[in-house]
């Protein structure tokens, strides 16, 4: 090994421990004062390079971390707390809208009643009075005033377990079946039907509703607006 | 279902303390090491502990990923360095020699303060190219292969840097020495 590789290999790293050096330094005393120079002056830049470091870098860089955490966590929280809100929300929407789609259609079951029923209450054609009709609907709290057309059947009868009226009467030249029921909370109080031969409205009195059943073609509006006009129920 | 929901909830806590207690432990150790290193690669006291904190808070983020712990130095200096270059694209600081910066420590001897503060002009006044691969040969022990796979270079390339980088801060120790009997002489 010349000296100028040797030089140039413990320039580039004085603790080289490659065999060719270690050899040449036992041979030579200049060579080993040459290694032990380089090794001193590593040692003196060492120490040199040891700047004193900020007392409290530590502290700061934990507590740096502990801030970001902390963000972190809270927006974290505001997150969750917005889905548990949404899922909430959601949850109350949906909750309402399949109560009202549970809600029991008056006109569709009044029209089954007088399917079921046939011709027995609108065949019939007694003259029942005004009086008779208003001993009748006293139990619903309601009253029938003035002249409407003529009374063929009124009797109590069972619309989906409910204790009701079942009336067939004489309206603007028509012969509609109307029920008066008790209010619940189950009825969907505005709906209104059809089928092939009966229509149905639904007209809500607070206490009770009227459920008028025609045949198809006949004016509900009509029919309705009238036994608004007559028919009156306290509160 | 709820007893299953809290043990779960207190694993993902105890992984949070255990994870907090690792980076308490990684900036107890190293980071005078880092602080040092950061140091000498932008020769600025403020712009140094600036990307120190940019560095440890990187780390926390990625701690996961550091499965080995004997990697941890390297590691934060690959992280280190990054942030160093993203520090360039972003803006170009105004730097302050390390000469001119107290950074001396008080309790050593005058006479070895004044040869500290020369070797450090020479070592600060050397090409970063030249300083980086030093400073991780002297100051961390790392092998020729070590920095070579550190700085992304050859290792030749590397002893090649090493070898210039000794022979000018020789150089210029010797240039100081003259001009120190120039002017006693």
């Amino acid at each position: 090994m010349d000296d100028l590789e040797f030089r140039r290999t413990l320039y580039a790293d004085p603790n080289c421990t490659d065999e060719n050096i270690i050899k040449a330094a036992a041979d030579d005393p200049k060579k080993r004062a040459f290694i032990k120079e380089l090794k001193e002056l590593d040692a003196k830049m060492c120490d040199a390079s040891q700047v004193n470091v900020p007392k409290d870098l530590a502290s700061k860089l934990i507590l740096r971390q502990t801030m970001h955490c902390h963000e972190l966590s809270k927006k974290r929280n505001r997150i969750n707390l917005a889905l548990a809100a949404s899922v909430a929300f959601v949850m109350g929407i949906s909750f309402t809208l399949w109560q009202q789609s549970n809600l029991i259609n008056m006109a569709e079951h009044a029209i089954a009643h007088v399917r079921a029923e046939g011709s027995y209450a609108l065949d019939a054609n007694e003259n029942i009075s005004i009086e008779q009709v208003n001993a009748k609907l006293a139990s619903f709290g309601g009253e029938l005033s003035g002249e409407i057309g003529q009374i063929y059947y009124a009797n109590f009868c069972d619309f989906d377990n409910v204790r009701s009226l079942h009336m067939v009467m004489q309206l603007n030249g028509q012969k509609v079946t109307v029920f008066v029921v008790p209010n619940k909370a189950e009825y969907d109080n505005s709906s209104r039907s059809k089928d092939k031969t009966y229509q149905s409205q639904a007209v809500d009195f607070n206490r009770a509703s009227l459920v008028v059943v025609g045949e198809d073609g006949a004016d509900m509006t009509q029919a309705k607006q009238t036994l608004s006009q007559n028919f009156k129920f306290s509160a | 279902m709820f007893s299953r929901k809290q043990n779960n909830k207190a694993s993902v806590s105890n992984d949070m303390a255990n994870k907090q207690q690792r980076y308490e432990a990684l900036v107890l150790a190293l980071h005078s090491d880092i602080y040092r290193y950061a140091i000498w690669l932008v020769k600025d006291k403020a712009v140094a502990e600036d990307i120190v904190q940019e560095t440890f808070l990187r780390a926390w983020k990625s701690l996961d990923s550091l499965k080995d712990e004997k990697a941890a130095k390297s590691w934060l200096i690959t992280i280190l360095r990054r942030e160093n270059a993203r520090r360039f694209e972003r803006k170009q600081f105004d730097l302050v020699d390390i000469d001119d910066v107290s950074v001396i420590d008080e309790s050593l001897s005058n006479e070895v303060q004044i040869e500290h503060r020369e070797l450090r002009a020479i070592m600060a006044s050397l090409s970063e190219e030249y300083r980086e691969p030093l400073m991780l040969q002297i100051v961390f022990g790392y092998s020729g292969d070590e920095i070579a796979k550190q700085l992304d270079l050859n290792k030749n390339t590397v002893m090649t840097r090493l070898f210039r980088a000794r022979n000018q801060v020789k150089d210029a120790l010797e240039k100081s020495d003259t001009q120190w009997e120039v002017q006693n002489g």
